[in-house]
């Protein structure tokens, strides 16, 4: 008789049961449910995330309804600066208004980079709300393939 | 519409919306940064205003320094009442911002009436 219902094709594997449990933990404190946040808990300043990958440092910022020209970047020794302006709804002020969950007004952010990105090499890229900056690593800490010959 | 279709199985949050009333029409507009035009879908069933938008920009490998952003796709629903003209509807996105825009019917909105001499 089995006590433990085993998965098809699969050995029975304890200790990546639990490793799994962790992981679903993990990512229970990881997601960041918009909806369920509170009056006063509203982001003041678009939210921000910074992924670093093997060549590169992504950086992406959720910013619905802000032009480009209302956005300012710059880097200084490592430290980026978003700036910007979120324009107020434009329409006439005597408009009846049902509902606003939205903010306006000017915000700045600043993060401080890793050492090993390249400030000289910066991409970034404004589309559907979201702003996208790619910085590419320097040369000297990317990985890097060394052959070996074995004789 | 397929994509967007598929954002009810997944975790979706409710994006932040702005409602006002303009003459003769009500305006909605949604946030739903990251999302395509093409993975947008407005719908409307009995009185109920359906919207559902897909996000497509979440597949980024790498090592996650800072994590602020909602994963997941939008949903929202409004229920609307029948001085609504379902008839005309609009939908329109720019940067990251739907708008929808809802017409009262004719008969509901305001009419001048002219005086005879």
């Amino acid at each position: 008789m089995d006590l433990v219902r085993g998965r098809q094709g699969k050995n029975l594997d304890p200790m990546g049961d639990f490793e799994r449990l962790q992981n679903e933990i993990n990512n229970l404190f990881n997601f960041d449910y918009q909806g369920n946040r509170g009056l006063f808990d509203r982001p003041a300043s678009p939210p921000v995330d910074v992924i670093e990958k093997a060549e590169s440092l992504v950086i992406r910022c959720d910013m619905p309804g802000i032009r480009k020209e209302d956005l300012d970047l710059s880097l200084a020794r490592n430290v980026l600066t978003i700036k910007g302006e979120k324009k107020p709804e434009e329409g006439n002020d005597d408009a009846k208004k049902y509902r606003n969950e939205t903010w306006s007004g000017v915000f700045q952010r600043t993060i401080a980079l890793p050492d090993s990105v390249d400030p000289n090499k910066v991409e970034a890229d404004l589309h559907d709300g979201v702003l996208e900056i790619a910085i590419a690593k320097r040369e000297e800490v990317k990985p890097r393939h060394i052959n070996v010959k074995v004789s | 519409m397929e994509t967007a279709r598929k954002a009810q199985e997944g975790r979706c949050v409710s994006p932040m919306s702005r409602i006002r009333e303009e003459e003769g029409k009500v305006v909605v507009q949604l946030e739903v940064p990251g999302v395509k035009k093409d993975n947008v879908s407005v719908s409307i069933e009995d009185d109920q205003l359906q919207i559902f938008a897909a996000r497509q920009d979440e597949s980024v490998e790498g090592n996650y320094l800072i994590r602020e952003r909602n994963c997941g796709s939008y949903e929202k629903y409004f229920t609307i009442d029948k001085s609504i003209d379902r008839d005309s509807i609009n939908a329109s996105m720019e940067n990251g911002v739907l708008t929808i825009i809802l017409q009262f019917k004719e008969e509901v909105k305001p009419r001048k009436i002219e005086l005879k001499s």
